[in-house]
């Protein structure tokens, strides 16, 4: 029995969990390989066209998967965290696999609420675990682990602060972000620059959460929360010299927090942000003259005026 | 305080309805027009749907004429719209208007919030809270026969003898509702309207289409946004039923007064294509659409604005639904540059489509002649 699971939206938040999961089970688990043209091309043909580029690239990696596994699994994140929910791209997800291809094998879709009552999740994941052919205990064993790694994740420890150099908060979705392919290696060509990037992965849960908190209406999607506490968070403390907010063409939740963030920010006179929007046809030439422009901008004022950065450059 | 609340569908009668009863100064807001959705579009987040660019062109209109106060939804995701009037106040007031912006979230969302809102714009010392209840009652009920009158022009546009003659039982059906006022008056008008309805002569010999338009809130009841497609389809002799009403949205519980099916049916109809809800009317659109196929409708129209997520993946769907069921499933996007000629070719194409499907099945013996609830819904002539 081998499991599939792609390479693509969450895995980069749980796969490492999703893993765990699938070896304690003694399944073999087949992550597909990282992100390269033919799977983003497959994926745009594949996926309904108005879908955002990580569906796309989610429905590449599953085309890739299809043939060589026995099952994959997909699950439904309906909340990442305590009052909050997920985009409804990600409520959808199995349903979508699921209707993507004729031939496509079972697909396993457990449902992960985290900050909800267990009892209403955790038993989908001690069925999954029997319908991967584990027997009773070995399955509820695992699902129990599961569980609490998933409640663990949100409160990761703090990591050092940068100071000093030039560093740019790279605002984006984690599997836009992390995926060298589908951001054209955004984090290499920053480090390139000279700049040092952060990304959202690496600030405090909980600072994010209070900074998040204290915007005038409660954001409810979960990851665009702690997003939004996190460029909050870099702002307020100057723990950045720019923030780059990263979104996917056609992005829903991007949309309404990069307006969002953008407003925020100018009230507030925070750290210059700039917007960059991914999508298939995302070309290598523009972004780096985008991020070249941002970086000579940020470092000419960060040389001028240290104290007053960021004045009117927000957009 | 002048209040003024967004354009959709019935609501521009349900405001005025809802200004005479707690007294309010009130501004009408002005239909919608290629100005209004120009003015949004270019102030709005660009990836944002159609309804916040074209109630913030709305808003714009009525601030200009004096109002002070904005009403606007709210709700706690997963769709965008419970967002809505954060942003749209956030925009606003950096181009420099001065107002009040009231969310007002669903009871499903928070009693409590619910009443926090509605007391922002009707103070307690003003009305109590049984009057409230009361009169929020009414106005449920109100809402219901609007409703209802749409429901059932679009019934019998389609088979209507002469033309214009449904739209003009509409007309006189609506003056009569809006002019009642408590419960029982409402309960009364509603059964004249129903009697007016009743005067309209019929042509069943014609052989008529059944269409089932499902889709997001706002496109789907916005003629402006939908190109009138129950006019479209009625003068084309389509018999049109909508799955989405505004008193289904607001009516706490599960039940669907108006559409007539209760959320569990929905979500047990969806359940082979979509097993879990998406946020804002993606369920709705999947289920009400496979009640369709099982009912015998000849095709179905979806409506969503570009970039709309939960009926996205209601479009990734129903693409599936289409070809195990054999419905023809249109899905139709609209966003501010959507032409009207484009979206008249493709349903002409559905129509016809339609129709040599619902020949064949008829020369394969399937019977195609319903009555549901009084109503012809399909017809084998």
């Amino acid at each position: 029995m081998k499991v599939g699971i792609p390479r693509a939206l969450l895995y980069h938040h749980y796969g490492s969990c999703w893993l765990d999961f699938l070896e304690r089970l003694g399944v073999e688990g087949l992550v597909s390989e990282p992100t390269t043209d033919d799977v983003i091309t497959t994926g745009s043909v594949r996926a309904d066209n108005e879908t955002c580029l990580p569906v796309k690239v989610f429905s590449g990696h599953l085309m890739s998967l299809k043939d060589e596994v026995d099952a994959i699994l997909v699950p439904r994140v309906v909340s990442p965290g305590a009052g909050s929910c997920a985009c409804p791209k990600f409520l959808g997800l199995p349903d979508l696999a699921r209707a993507l291809d004729e031939e496509m094998p079972p697909v396993i879709a457990p449902r992960i609420e985290v900050g909800r009552r267990k009892a209403a999740w955790a038993p989908e994941w001690y069925r999954a675990g029997r319908a991967l052919g584990a027997p009773r205990a070995v399955s509820a064993a695992a699902a129990v682990r599961l569980v609490r790694d998933l409640e663990r994740l949100d409160r990761c420890p703090e990591r050092a602060e940068p100071s000093g150099e030039l560093t740019i908060g790279v605002a984006g979705h984690l599997y836009n972000v992390h995926d060298e392919r589908a951001s054209q290696g955004l984090l290499d060509r920053i480090r390139a620059l000279g700049a040092r990037p952060v990304t959202v992965d690496e600030v405090d849960p909980r600072q994010a959460r209070r900074q998040a908190e204290s915007l005038s209406r409660q954001l409810f999607w979960g990851f665009e929360r702690a997003m939004a506490g996190a460029v909050l968070h870099w702002s307020r403390t100057r723990a950045v010299t720019g923030i780059l907010f990263v979104t996917s063409f056609a992005c829903g939740p991007g949309s309404i927090v990069g307006a969002l963030l953008e407003d925020e920010l100018v009230r507030e006179s925070g750290v210059p942000l700039m917007s960059l929007i991914l999508d298939e046809h995302t070309a290598e030439a523009g972004i780096v003259t985008r991020l070249e422009a941002f970086v000579d901008m940020l470092s000419r004022s960060a040389s001028a005026r240290p104290q007053a950065l960021g004045e009117g450059a927000a957009g | 305080m002048r209040v003024a609340v967004p354009r959709m569908g019935n609501l521009p009668f349900i405001a005025r309805d809802l200004a005479r009863r707690f007294d309010f100064d009130f501004v009408e807001t002005p239909p919608f027009t290629e100005r209004t959705i120009e003015m949004g579009a270019a102030m709005a987040p660009e990836f944002a749907c159609l309804p916040l660019k074209a109630v913030l062109g709305s808003f714009v209109e009525v601030l200009e004429e004096g109002a002070d106060t904005l009403v606007m939804g709210g709700g706690h995701g997963p769709c965008r719209f419970g967002y809505y009037g954060e942003i749209q106040r956030r925009i606003l007031e950096r181009d420099g208007y001065e107002f009040d912006m009231v969310v007002i979230d669903p009871p499903s969302t928070s009693v409590a919030s619910f009443h926090r809102g509605i007391r922002s714009l009707v103070p307690s010392s003003k009305v109590s809270l049984r009057a409230l209840a009361f009169e929020l009652r009414a106005v449920l009920k109100k809402v219901e026969a609007f409703d209802s009158l749409e429901k059932w022009a679009m019934a019998l546009r389609g088979c209507e003898a002469e033309p214009g003659a449904v739209d003009a039982a509409l007309e006189d059906a609506r003056a009569l509702v809006s002019a009642a006022f408590t419960t029982a008056e409402i309960r009364r008008a509603r059964a004249q309207a129903q009697e007016r309805f009743s005067c309209v002569r019929l042509d069943r010999g014609a052989g008529h289409l059944a269409v089932g338009l499902v889709g997001e809130i706002f496109v789907v009841l916005e003629p402006f946004f939908n190109f009138d497609i129950d006019k479209w389809l009625g003068k084309r002799g389509v018999v049109v039923e909508r799955c989405v009403h505004i008193t289904d949205t607001v009516t706490p519980g599960r039940k669907n007064p108006v559409y007539g099916y209760d959320e569990h049916a929905v979500a047990r109809a969806a359940a082979p294509y979509l097993s879990h809800e998406v946020g804002g009317d993606g369920l709705l659109s999947v289920g009400a659409s496979a009640l369709y196929a099982r009912r015998g409708f000849d095709a179905v129209v979806h409506f969503l604005p570009f970039t709309c997520m939960p009926e996205v993946i209601a479009k990734g769907v129903l693409a599936g639904l289409s070809r195990r069921t054999g419905l023809p499933v249109l899905s139709l996007t609209v966003d501010e540059q959507t032409g009207r000629a484009g979206v008249a070719t493709r349903l002409e194409a559905l129509l016809d489509l339609a129709r040599s499907r619902r020949q064949s099945r008829l020369a394969a013996g399937v019977p195609v002649e319903r009555y549901e609830g009084g109503w012809q819904v399909g017809d084998n002539s």
